[in-house]
């Protein structure tokens, strides 16, 4: 098994140089993107790996960069990465034969239960995980932004409903003489709410279809900007099938609410009080 | 006379005043919030870093304190040379670090803080005294309680486990002497403090003369960003980073919070505006006969002007008053979802109320609804006295 320590936790000081010539051959490191980006380091450079700043340490060359993983855990760390061989590092900074963690690949989704077993049972002192236990576990900070933004959206959505009652109240209030007329010449209130209650859910369709274009606009370019502010693959919006299910059932539900308040508000004065007299 | 007209244009339709300004306390209620949100982390974060009086932090070059597992080397040689400084009062050095704790059949692990206990800055002592000796330990009360303990007991603590010996590792039974509340650690997190010489040993020779991080106190804290670019050229091992670098740092890594707080701000903002243009904008429409009459009696444009504009200031300023209560009952609710930020300390607030919060979020408001009148005052100002009187007699 091929195993890196991330010398992230060892904070090791990289420095380029041009002309100092190693007595042996150098080995070979892989660094980030980001890294490779601020330091205008490319493959081949070399470079000197030390534990402690100012101190000696170790040339390496660089042989690949690496793209930085959709790691929700890192995306607002300004950390950088190099990939070293495992006894190097661990020479390096005088770690002896100890490593921090062993990845393991099962054959399988099911052989990784009875692998957790297994490891678990062998001997104590350490403990394995499922890659989705550590995935949760990590993803803590983004159920917590999940759970700020859920409650935001609630908020917004009862302003959304009293602002689009205010609007109805308004649209239909401005229309009363109208429906006075029409109560008049005999057609049935149940007839007005019904026609008040249909205009009202394709206003809140036609609104949901702009607010669904408005909102993948704005999903892209949230993304594009986080990507960018970040350096990160990662994807910070995502507009689902569901979710603009969700958001237009929501609208149309609203809707359908308020015009119908809004009418039978409407339907309940007489005609005549309607006119104004 | 023009503010009993105003009442009375607001009284008649009571049902839609009311909704506008249920609408308008919502939105001001958002928007105290994104006020608070985007002022709140960085006055709570920066009365955290100088609750105990320490300007700069010196952590592992190019990391954040206690942001990786990462140490300072020589760390007695850098004590010495601060403290050489005639700039410097106190140097205070910490090592961190994962311990476990056993009493009877309770074990448990929390984070163990290695600190000087005359120069410390990282804990308040509730009850008892400071560990000072080898052997002391101060626990805060999440850890008392997971080992059901209580100070003058005896706990077992170990600093890792050897799997090949199949025992612990730096092991040590110790007393417990206070009862502490740690400053920077996250609520609920178990702890205990102990002198830095009796951590560094039980950690072993990877940790000799190692600390975590060293906090510095200077005489005059005026001249803090020099002193820290003095010690950040002087020391190659470390970073030195005042208590303005950390929080901008910091704000750079939530900088996703502050532009949130912007655009809903704003997004609530314009909300409340709409609202108010829509409804004083049709409130006027409706009266453009009783307008027009006023002005055939003799009433100035400008009075009329100001009728129209303390309509919908009227519905902004109510509006933001209900909303300044609401703001701060889901400023909490929102606080608390926020708070269960994993290592979050417990003394940071997002949601932080000043005074000042709210007379922005008021000001903005009542602006704002200046804003949305001067269309339809506008509109009610400008009306051809005759035509409109002849329309409206038609209609």
């Amino acid at each position: 098994m091929f195993v890196f320590l991330h010398a992230l936790s060892f904070i090791l000081a990289a420095q380029a140089i041009d002309s100092v010539p190693p007595r042996h051959p150098p080995r070979t490191v892989a660094i980030d993107e980001r890294l490779a980006q601020d330091a205008g380091l490319h493959v081949g450079d070399t470079l000197v790996l030390t534990p402690n700043p100012g101190h000696a340490g170790d040339t390496v060359v660089v042989s690949a960069l690496m793209k930085r993983a959709s790691d929700p855990s890192e995306v607002a760390r300004g950390s950088y990465r190099i990939r070293v061989h495992l006894d190097e590092l661990q020479q390096l900074v005088g770690y002896g034969e100890r490593v921090e963690r062993f990845a393991v690949s099962t054959r399988g989704n099911a052989g990784a239960d009875s692998a957790l077993h297994a490891i678990d049972a062998a001997a104590f002192g350490f403990r394995a995980y499922s890659s989705r236990e550590i995935a949760v576990e990590s993803s803590t900070t983004f159920l917590v932004v999940s759970r700020f933004h859920r409650a935001i959206g609630i908020i917004t959505i009862v302003a959304s409903a009293v602002f689009l009652l205010c609007i109805m109240l308004l649209k239909v209030d401005e229309r009363r003489r109208d429906v006075a007329a029409l109560r008049l010449m005999g057609i049935s209130a149940r007839t007005i709410v019904r026609s008040v209650v249909l205009e009202s859910a394709l206003i809140a369709v036609c609104g949901s279809i702009a607010g669904v274009g408005i909102g993948s606009v704005v999903s892209a370019y949230v993304n594009w900007h986080y990507r960018r502010v970040y350096r990160t693959p990662l994807t910070f919006s995502l507009v689902t099938g569901e979710i603009v299910a969700i958001a237009v059932t929501l609208s149309l539900a609203l809707g359908v609410g308020a015009g119908w308040l809004a009418a039978q508000r409407l339907v309940r004065r007489p005609p005549l009080s309607l006119f104004g007299r | 006379m023009i503010l009993a007209l105003a009442r009375a244009s607001l009284v008649r339709h009571r049902a839609r005043t009311l909704l506008a300004i249920v609408g308008v306390a919502i939105s001001a209620a958002m928007l105290l919030d994104m006020v608070m949100l985007a002022t709140g982390m960085r006055v709570s974060f920066r009365s955290l870093l100088l609750a105990q009086g320490f300007q700069i932090r010196l952590a592992p070059r190019g990391t954040l304190p206690f942001d990786t597992d990462a140490t300072i080397p020589g760390a007695a040689s850098i004590v010495a040379q601060l403290y050489a400084r005639p700039d410097v009062v106190a140097v205070s050095p910490v090592l961190g670090a994962q311990l476990h704790a056993e009493r009877g059949a309770a074990s448990v692990s929390a984070a163990a803080l290695g600190t000087l206990a005359r120069v410390q800055g990282d804990y308040k002592l509730l009850n008892g005294r400071p560990p000072v000796a080898d052997g002391d330990v101060a626990a805060n009360d999440a850890l008392l309680t997971a080992l059901g303990a209580r100070i003058g007991d005896t706990i077992r603590v170990a600093a890792g486990f050897d799997p090949q010996l199949r025992g612990f590792t730096g092991q040590r039974t110790v007393r417990i002497v206070g009862r502490a509340h740690f400053i920077y650690l996250a609520a609920g997190e178990r702890a205990l403090a102990l002198p830095l010489p009796s951590l560094q040993a039980m950690e072993g020779p990877s940790q000799k003369d190692r600390v975590s991080l060293i906090m510095v106190r200077l005489r005059d804290a005026s001249n803090v960003e020099a002193a820290r670019d003095a010690i950040d050229r002087q020391m190659p091992a470390v970073s030195a980073i005042s208590t303005t670098t950390a929080i901008e740092q910091v704000e750079q890594r939530l900088s996703y919070f502050r532009q949130l707080a912007f655009i809903l701000g704003t997004v609530s903002l314009g909300v409340g505006f709409l609202l108010v243009t829509t409804l004083v904008t049709v409130s006027v429409n409706e009266r453009l006969g009783e307008i027009a009459v006023m002005r055939a009696i003799g009433l100035r444009r400008l009075r009329i002007v100001e009728q129209i504009l303390i309509e919908g200031t009227v519905i902004m300023i109510v509006g933001a008053i209900a909303g300044l209560g609401l703001g701060l009952v889901t400023a909490r609710y929102l606080n608390s979802i926020l708070a269960a930020f994993p290592g979050l300390p417990e003394a940071i607030d997002f949601f932080l109320f000043q005074p000042r919060d709210a007379w922005i979020a008021l000001g903005l408001l009542a602006g704002s609804g200046i804003l949305a009148a001067i269309y339809p005052a506008w509109r009610g100002a400008s009306l051809p006295i005759a035509s409109t009187l002849r329309e409206e007699a038609v209609a």
